[in-house]
């Protein structure tokens, strides 16, 4: 009886010590990577080093990876932060970049370069620059990071008009630049020049559907990045065709009913800028199929204040003043669609803006008729656009 | 057809996984029930209940019988020299008992005048006792009218029924009276032992209720039930357990409420008890409790006689044992570790609010280092981003894993509250300073441990404070370990894990035959209202439907 005891609680006892702690990894000696940038093959300095001395395996160098890990380790821990005020302004991240076919195998490729293994929980942005994109489609290069289980959905997506690993660098001392970027969305309620992000989960969907989309465009100036308009991709290519600029990134978050603010600037009668502040936009469109002929019409209304001139002279809050300002502002917003139209159906034809949208919502029927080569179509539709800008008040001023 | 079957047929390390995923429980339930048949031994059991409950004397208090003699006793012989002798013979040789022979004038013959030193007020025996016996007493006060007990003018006088009980009675602190002409030995004057006075619960102390708490005496604390209120339902039974040291114990029920069922249940597990000595209510709870094996307390119990009350008003049974302030409240649900009288006393809202703050303050101390533990070691996808970085910053001059890190400063936390319980009040503040400064930041600061684990502790610490009854507390404090280390060995799912089996357990057990994680499990709805929140008063009209009471309405019209 006893021997039988001793004997099961040996077996319970050895089947809890045997599996030991299973699977565990302390946080400290993992690494997480913030932000993924994606450029041409081109191997960076350190690369090339280890490759002269033969540290190299068979690729053909499609694509760059470049991870940007934090915390980086210091020699002694958390001491030196209170001791150290101002020894060294050492940055708070690394950036590694691996170039090669595979971005898991870059990926591992990284794991025989540093101490501690990276893991992709924590991954905040990926930024793609346009020139890759424009050799290999984007499908091609999220497939990883969407298969992938670790990094999750809410992932954002940018393009970059330059080299996307510069994008990941900051001159500021204390600030991680995949942070930095993924606060910037934050603006969207200041100006709607902000897109809402793309995320993997939202990218996934617009991959599989083939629809062409837009993604915000980063550029890197002296040690600064700047959402500078939008790099379109074409659905049914999935490569990037072109920019968008900053305006006409603020009539597709218009047009897309994306948009919660900003500002529009006319010059007045005698040439100087006035300002109309954006309180509230909204934008309704309606499609209709006349036989083979597709239109829409679009009504962007808009609710806002007149927030500055510089015209001395005019300082009046009369409803003449303020709707001869608001025509002048009709016609800026009108002259920024038409801009914007004018490169989606003629220059790029691509339909980047929701309108596919609209008609498969209220035309189903026809919708299926054109889906296939909706981008064409979309070139070759009418769209007729209603403007209605109200101001509604002129802020607080003596007069 | 065969060869479609035989591909579905998994290998062999399938079936070995299996079978050690079917053993597991099935070697642990085996392992159970072995300790728990060892551990019964010597408590009480279905069948061992009928057995003893005859050689056990109980008396009704509210009967005011005196106890029947037990068999086994020297009856006295009726002569007082040879019954003065027997006396000396058998309890003589202690220093501090007092024999005072004494002329009774008015009779003409003599009595002797037992005591034990510093038991009796000695201003009292001497002016008022030996004055009237000396001077007053006559023929026919020492006649017996009305009963055995001669018509002298104490309140407190018994006739002891033979020599052995007369003997124990006049050393527990009786004062002993043997007349010259009278068959018995009479007892005369109650113990006055030395006592303290009434103090607020120190446990279990409260801002808002009323001050009192228990003493060691047990009629004064049955006088403080009493005194809560005018009723007849209150009813207080009394037992004499204990084979070497004989100690009153009373159990106490409003006779209208109880179940009877619970109040027989209750009766046959005190008669049961066998035990020489019971030094404190802890014994006759760990000699009553259902499940020995179990973490969790099956008895509840408390200094303060409004809890006592309103447990009985509930259709609960408390037992008081002489000697100790601490009461048992019996049968005890887990909701009820959680709840302060407070709650009742002050206004619904935020007495429901303390209420959750305590589910989650435990919640807390049972989790929070097992949730690091996984967090930090298995899942570092779970922590938000820049708080990750913050912990990885912390934790890179920490040479331990989280498991040992965590261990090193709980065992100390825990050791310097055991310790804070033992000091003397003028060291304990100052001990305090000390530990929070040593343990706290001279281990950050040596690289022990890391300062997010400090909050962690803290908060551990300070939850598990919050908790109203001490023992549950202890509970807590225990279980916490055993949930580090499924966290430390499996993670999150261990600690899921440790979760379950909390709550399986929980389920299984029954106090009192009362289900422990009622209202919950079973699912009693019309409960609710006094579980998570504490509805108000005007909604409470009836009582527990758990405890199946013989009266359930708490209001005149329902």
């Amino acid at each position: 009886m006893v021997r039988r005891t001793v004997i099961v609680s040996l077996c319970l006892l050895f089947s809890v010590l045997t599996s030991g702690c299973w699977s565990s990894k302390e946080i400290e000696d993992l690494a997480l990577y913030t932000g993924l940038a994606l450029d041409v093959g081109e191997p960076a300095p350190v690369e090339k080093e280890f490759e002269e001395k033969g540290g190299t395996y068979s690729k053909q160098n499609k694509v760059v990876a470049t991870v940007q890990v934090v915390p980086i380790k210091s020699a002694s821990g958390s001491m030196d932060k209170k001791g150290g005020g101002g020894g060294g302004q050492q940055k708070p991240y690394s950036n590694v970049s691996g170039a090669g076919d595979s971005i898991l195998e870059i990926f591992r490729q990284f794991s025989i370069r540093r101490d501690r293994p990276i893991i992709g929980h924590h991954l905040k942005v990926i930024i793609i620059s346009a020139e890759l994109l424009k050799r290999q489609t984007i499908s091609q290069l999220m497939d990883f990071v969407m298969r992938d289980n670790d990094i999750r959905p809410s992932t954002m997506v940018y393009i970059s008009q330059g080299t996307a690993r510069d994008t990941l660098t900051s001159d500021q001392p204390n600030e991680i630049p995949s942070f930095h970027i993924m606060g910037m969305i934050r603006n969207q309620s200041r100006t709607s020049k902000v897109l809402s992000p793309v995320t993997l989960a939202r990218l996934d969907a617009l991959t599989y559907s083939k629809r062409s989309f837009v993604l915000q465009n980063l550029i890197k100036g002296d040690g600064e990045v700047e959402f500078s308009g939008a790099g379109i991709v074409k659905g049914d290519t999935g490569h990037w065709i072109g920019f968008l600029n900053q305006e006409d990134t603020e009539c597709v978050a218009w047009l897309n009913n994306e948009g919660k603010a900003g500002a529009i600037k006319a010059y007045d009668s005698s040439g100087e800028p006035m300002t109309y502040e954006i309180k509230a936009m909204d934008s309704k469109i309606t499609a209709t199929a006349d036989g083979g002929c597709i239109s829409f019409s679009v009504k962007l209304s808009s609710e806002g204040r007149f927030i500055e001139t510089w015209n001395d002279q005019d300082t009046s809050s009369s409803q003449e003043f303020a709707d001869n300002a608001g025509r002048i502002f009709e016609a800026k917003l009108a002259k920024m669609m038409q801009a914007l139209l004018g490169k989606l159906q003629n220059e790029y034809q691509c339909d980047a803006a929701g309108f596919g949208d609209k008609l498969a919502i209220q035309q189903p029927a026809v919708w299926k008729e054109v889906k296939d080569h909706w981008d064409e179509a979309f070139s070759k539709a009418k769209i007729e656009i209603t403007y209605d800008l109200k101001i509604t008040d002129f802020g607080s001023f003596t007069e | 057809m065969l060869s479609s079957i035989i591909a579905h047929i998994p290998d062999w390390l399938v079936f070995f996984q299996a079978a050690i995923a079917f053993l597991l429980p099935v070697g642990a339930n085996y392992l159970y029930n072995i300790l728990n048949a060892w551990g019964n031994t010597g408590r009480f059991t279905a069948a061992a209940a009928g057995r003893n409950a005859a050689h056990k004397d109980k008396t009704a208090l509210s009967a005011s019988q005196p106890s029947p003699s037990s068999a086994s006793g020297t009856p006295f012989s009726g002569n007082y020299a040879a019954d003065l002798q027997a006396i000396r013979s058998a309890i003589g040789s202690n220093s501090d008992l007092h024999f005072r022979e004494f002329p009774l004038t008015k009779l003409h013959t003599k009595g002797t005048l037992i005591y034990v030193d510093g038991m009796q007020n000695d201003r009292l025996l001497n002016l008022r006792i030996m004055e009237y016996l000396m001077f007053e007493a006559t023929a026919d006060t020492l006649a017996s009218p009305l009963n055995s007990v001669p018509a002298m003018p104490f309140s407190d006088l018994t006739a002891a029924a033979d020599l052995t009980a007369f003997n124990r009675s006049v050393l527990f602190g009786h004062a002993g009276l043997l007349i010259d002409g009278m068959p018995h030995g009479l007892l005369i004057e109650l113990p006055g032992g030395a006592n303290r006075s009434v103090t607020e619960p120190v446990s279990e102390a409260l801002l808002r209720g009323p001050r009192l708490g228990f003493s060691e005496v047990l009629s004064e604390n049955t006088s403080m039930l009493r005194c809560q209120g005018f009723s007849d339902g209150l009813e207080l039974k009394s037992y004499r357990i204990g084979n070497q040291m004989q100690k009153d114990l009373v159990i106490a029920y409003m006779k209208d409420i109880v179940n009877p069922e619970l109040l027989q249940e209750v009766e046959t597990r005190i008669s049961t008890i066998d035990s020489d000595f019971l030094a404190e209510s802890g014994y006759v709870e760990q000699l009553i409790e259902d499940n020995w094996l179990s973490p969790f307390q099956q008895v509840q119990n408390t200094e303060r006689p409004d809890r006592v009350i309103s447990a009985l008003m509930e259709g609960r049974i408390a037992i008081l044992l002489n000697g100790t302030p601490f009461a048992l409240i019996v049968p005890v649900t887990f909701s009820m570790l959680l709840q302060s009288p407070e709650d009742y006393y002050e206004r619904w809202l935020p007495g429901s609010l303390l209420r959750m703050l305590r589910f989650a303050a435990a919640f807390l101390a049972l989790m929070a280092p097992a949730l690091y533990i996984s967090f930090i070691s298995f899942h570092p996808g779970l922590i938000p981003t820049e708080l990750a970085i913050s912990i990885i910053e912390a934790r890179q001059g920490v040479p331990f894993p989280s498991i040992i890190e965590v261990l090193i400063l709980e065992v100390s936390i825990e050791i310097l509250r055991e310790a804070g319980i033992r000091l003397p009040k003028p060291v304990g503040p100052a001990m305090g300073i000390v530990g929070g400064l040593i343990i706290g930041d001279a281990a950050v600061n040596a690289g022990i441990v890391s300062p997010f684990l400090v909050i962690v502790v803290a908060v551990t610490a300070i939850s598990s404070f919050s908790i109203p009854m001490y023992s549950a507390g202890i509970t807590l404090r225990l279980l916490r370990f055993a949930g580090m280390l499924f966290a430390a060995f499996l993670g999150m799912f261990g600690t899921i894990l440790f979760f379950l089996l909390l709550c399986s357990h929980l389920t299984k057990l029954k106090s009192f035959g009362v289900p422990y994680l009622t209202p919950v499990s079973p699912f009693r709805l019309r409960d609710w209202k006094d579980l998570f929140f504490r509805a108000p008063l005007s909604l409470m009209k009836r009582r527990p439907a758990m405890l199946k009471t013989q009266n359930d309405r708490r209001k005149s019209k329902v």
